[in-house]
């Protein structure tokens, strides 16, 4: 019963992020761009995927544990338990094709409705690809207007230019730790990772070696 | 290719093994974690069985009750008197006297406390001479015309879960008290003879019990009559429906709730234990014949935010309807390739041979006819590239039924692992089942079917086109995604390995069999205090659920209802929850008064809108017992607060060390931290445990008026 070190962790709260949007729209391009800068062309995403990353927002050390789904129809029941008990949702459409924007009010926020067991899960709207001006489909204010309908925030980036990539999840964050149960919960998973430091090294070393 | 294909089979099968192997170790390190904790509070095992017998309750204890407390002398007896009523137990007087006599040691409990330790020990033997009562169908029939179950249903769940924490094994209730079997036999046998009562000890001769064969078969009764009340009809039964998910209980009406309804009417650990155990062998009968549990919908997938055990039941009758789904989709399929081998013995010529319905087939660029296998239907106007045959949208392998607990052990698994399995397993069996309905397909004809943004079609010119989400070349027909192209990609790798298979025909991503195996097991081995919290929050949310539709209409009553109610909710979604049972059993109460005695709840509520206190004896009881709630309450809220603003690790490790050490708390210890709990406050201590003396005293006495009426 008695726990370990509690100073093993290296960090102050932990949340659970998930990715979710239509296929092709850059899920996993955001993912790889924030945890690595990288910029490379990605195979699709096959089921799920997983990335850990920690950042310092608000002077407190997070641990973000940030699930990669796949967009296709197919893969939706599959993906449906990572909605489980995740403090942050992010919803991704891409500005250059409205029909990704369309599915996030007709498709996928329905999901989150139907799966998410957090009721204060914070939800965040991600435009991407937005390097591709000339390509636009969806406006800024028609993004916005969905924002506000959903009742979270907007953010357009470009993975490709990294461009807002980083602000997207440092918002995300900050407004996860304004949430009281949130951030119990935050804390409260730190602890108990505390007490399995096995798990949490083996975490850390699988991190970085998905596809 | 077949080595290949089998790797990644099994390499999906290996994981899958690999976590259950993990799970399974995690298991027994905390059996063993709580086997060395049941030794260390051995001891007050017993403590906690008198305390459990004090509290339980039936009809006709209850009328034997009434006509005590009818003669009960004034005032609380002198010590002389304590002797006295100690004399009469060892002389065997009814244990109905017992009763009336622990309702007394409540209110005098703190300057009595070396007695009140006595008399439970000697209630602890008595009780385990006592015959294990089993409640009748008919006895429960007639408690539904009150208009939410009894409190004391309430209260022996509640008690089971405090004893549950000791064990993590609902045989421990079953084998309690070898010993005392033999001389409760004894004694029982000449009981016998003078109340010509049977008493069933052994399993066997419990499950055979005739009472027992009728309550299992009213609970399983496909009719669903059983333990069904009037309020639920009420069309704003939709508006209700969410206090029971808020809480993670169950719906109202459904197994869960009436299975806790009927347990928690047994009067001891063991007849509940061995009622559990009887359940589980009706729930394997109904598995291997097949047949659906009544107040579980059918085929639906586990609903996350109910109880656990509700979310088991769901994968039960789910997979019932899957198999038999399959069994008829192997059949269909037989029977069609049976036709069509019949068709092409026929006729030499089957080359010429026109298609005809229900057989589908697919004629490849050799002009050849090949018989399509598990195909669905068309996939809009969408045609194979190579052979301008249709599109077939095949017929896929449903997806896993994953329980809360499977969830966090998969997501647990990935992480540990970074496996994307699953994934992987099922996009190779839907390229088999792909392949089987479209042949002579590609893989750019299955991208188009499975990814649409994966394909793109021609439309001229595109040199200058950003090349880095996806471009565009030059193709008469269109062209993958540049992501689809990428050398390595695991996508063209799965479709090389994929075979022909439909899927009726595949290795099943879900085994049916497994999970139902899984989940009886995991019901055989569950833990006491797990099992009787799933039933308690649920039995909880059905009497909350059905006051609500009774009090919305009384402006003032559905005031004090909500403080109530909200006061549930954040109780039951917090940490803690073992340490405020008997709060919510309180709380519980409280709603039973409003329901029983309306009157008494409003000239509660008037009593504290104007704060004052009156002469009357029983508007005094009432008063001090709401502020009592009111108390804990704020504390809780307080509490909650201090939690927040002191994130620092050491205080979250103290708090952490505080839990564990309330939660092995027995009967009185638990009364001693209670104390400990308050010495901010000394002002508060013992005013504080006088109203609760107060209460339960007025709890008998509000059954009291209620019955003769």
């Amino acid at each position: 019963m008695s726990s370990s070190s509690g100073q093993s962790s290296g960090y102050d709260l932990s949340f659970k992020i998930l990715l979710i949007g239509d296929s092709g729209v850059g899920k996993s391009s955001l993912l790889v761009s924030f945890i690595s800068s990288s910029v490379e062309d990605l195979s699709p995403t096959i089921g799920v995927d997983f990335k850990i990353k920690t950042l310092t927002v608000g002077g407190k050390r997070l641990k973000l544990t940030i699930w990669d789904t796949a967009g296709q129809e197919r893969f939706r029941t599959l993906n449906s338990s990572y909605y489980r008990k995740a403090q942050g949702i992010i919803l991704v459409y891409d500005v250059t094709r409205r029909e990704t924007f369309t599915n996030l009010s007709e498709v996928w926020s329905k999901e989150v409705e139907l799966y998410s067991t957090n009721q204060d899960c914070v939800k965040i709207l991600v435009g991407n690809k937005v390097d591709r001006d000339t390509e636009r489909a969806v406006s800024r204010e028609e993004g916005l207007a969905l924002a506000k309908e959903l009742g979270c925030l907007l953010l357009e980036c470009s993975a490709k230019t990294r461009e807002n990539v980083e602000q997207c999840f440092e918002e995300l964050a900050l407004k996860i730790m304004e949430a009281p149960s949130l951030l119990e919960e935050g804390s409260t998973a730190v602890k108990r990772s505390v007490l399995k430091p096995k798990q949490e090294s083996q975490a850390s070393q699988n991190g970085g070696c998905c596809s | 290719m077949e080595p290949h294909a089998s790797s990644f089979v099994s390499k999906a099968r290996t994981a899958f093994h690999s976590a259950a192997a993990k799970a399974e170790r995690v298991l027994t390190d905390f059996k063993i974690d709580l086997d060395s904790d049941k030794q260390f509070h051995d001891d007050d095992f017993g403590m906690q069985r008198g305390d459990e017998s004090a509290r339980s309750e039936n009809e006709s204890k209850f009328r034997n009750e009434l006509k005590h407390i009818k003669w009960r002398p004034p005032g609380i007896g002198t010590k002389q008197d304590w002797q006295d009523r100690i004399n009469n137990i060892r002389k065997g007087r009814k244990e109905v006297e017992v009763t009336d006599k622990v309702g007394d040691v409540n209110v005098g409990s703190v300057p009595f406390y070396d007695e009140n330790l006595y008399i439970l020990n000697v209630k602890n033997d008595l009780d385990a001479k006592a015959s294990e009562a089993i409640p009748t169908v008919e006895g429960l029939t007639a408690a539904t015309k009150h208009p939410i179950p009894p409190s004391s249903v309430l209260k022996q769940l509640a008690i089971a879960i405090e004893a549950g924490r000791q064990t993590n094994s609902m045989k421990d209730f079953v084998a309690s008290s070898p010993a005392r079997e033999k001389a409760g036999l004894s004694i029982s046998s000449v009981k016998a003879l003078v109340l010509r009562e049977k008493e069933d000890k052994l399993t066997s001769e419990f499950s055979s019990d005739e009472k027992v064969v009728y309550l299992i078969n009213s609970l399983f009764d496909q009719e669903g009559e059983f333990l069904r009340r009037k309020i639920n009809s009420d069309p704003e039964e939709t508006s209700i429906s969410s206090l029971p998910r808020d809480i993670h209980g169950a719906p109202p009406e459904s197994l869960v709730v009436k299975l806790a309804e009927v347990i928690g009417n047994f009067k001891t650990l063991r007849g509940m234990s061995l009622f559990w155990s009887r359940v589980v062998d009706e729930l394997r009968k109904h598995w291997s014949e097949e047949k659906h549990l009544l107040g579980v919908p059918p085929d639906d997938i586990p609903d996350l935010k109910s109880c656990l055990l509700y979310q088991q039941f769901q994968v039960i009758n789910c997979c019932i309807s899957r198999k038999r789904r399959h069994i008829i989709a192997i059949e269909s399929l037989d029977s069609m390739v049976m036709e069509a081998n019949s068709n092409t013995s026929d006729s030499a010529n089957y080359m010429g041979r026109i298609p005809t319905s229900p057989l589908l087939y697919a004629r490849l660029r050799t002009g050849e006819l090949v018989l399509r296998l598990g195909a669905d239907c068309p996939s809009g106007d969408l045609t194979l590239l190579e052979t301008g045959e249709p599109a077939y949208s095949p017929v896929t392998q449903e997806g896993p039924l994953l329980t809360e607990d499977l969830i966090k052990e998969t997501e647990e698994f990935v992480l540990r692992t970074g496996s994307v399995g699953a994934g992987c397993s099922q996009l190779l069996s839907d390229m088999q089942a792909f392949k089987a309905a479209n042949p002579g397909c590609i893989l750019e004809d299955f991208v188009r079917w499975y990814s649409p943004p994966d394909w793109m079609e021609s439309e001229g010119s595109t040199e200058d086109r950003d090349s880095f989400y996806g471009g565009e070349s030059m193709s008469s027909r269109g062209q993958l995604s540049l992501r689809m192209q990428k050398e390595g990609n695991l996508w063209r790798e799965l479709w090389e390995t994929s075979k022909s298979v439909p899927a009726v025909k595949q290795t099943p991503l879900y085994d049916e069999d497994l999970a139902v195996e899984g989940i009886l097991d995991a019901f055989e081995d569950i833990q006491p205090s797990e099992l009787y919290r799933q039933l308690f929050v649920s039995l909880l949310g059905l009497g909350f659920a059905i006051a609500e539709t009774m009090l919305s209409g009384d402006i003032d009553t559905s005031k004090l209802f909500n403080d109530c109610k909200e006061y549930i909710v954040t109780t039951s979604q917090s940490d803690g929850f073992h340490e405020k049972v008997n709060e919510l059993v309180q709380m519980y109460e409280t709603v039973e008064k409003m329901l029983l005695n309306p009157d008494k709840a409003l000239k509660m509520m008037k009593h504290m809108e104007e704060s004052t206190m009156t002469t009357d004896e029983p508007k005094r009881r009432f008063s001090t017992g709401e502020p009592k709630h009111r108390f804990k309450r704020f504390s809780h809220i307080f509490g909650g607060k201090d939690k927040l603003l002191t994130p620092v690790r050491k205080d979250e490790v103290n708090d952490e060390e505080k839990q564990i050490r309330h939660s092995f708390s027995s009967f009185f210890d638990s009364k001693s931290s209670l104390f400990s709990k308050k010495p901010p406050k000394p002002g508060n201590l013992y005013p504080g445990e006088q109203p609760l003396s107060l209460e339960r005293l007025d709890s008998y006495l509000d059954k009291v008026q209620f019955h003769p009426i």
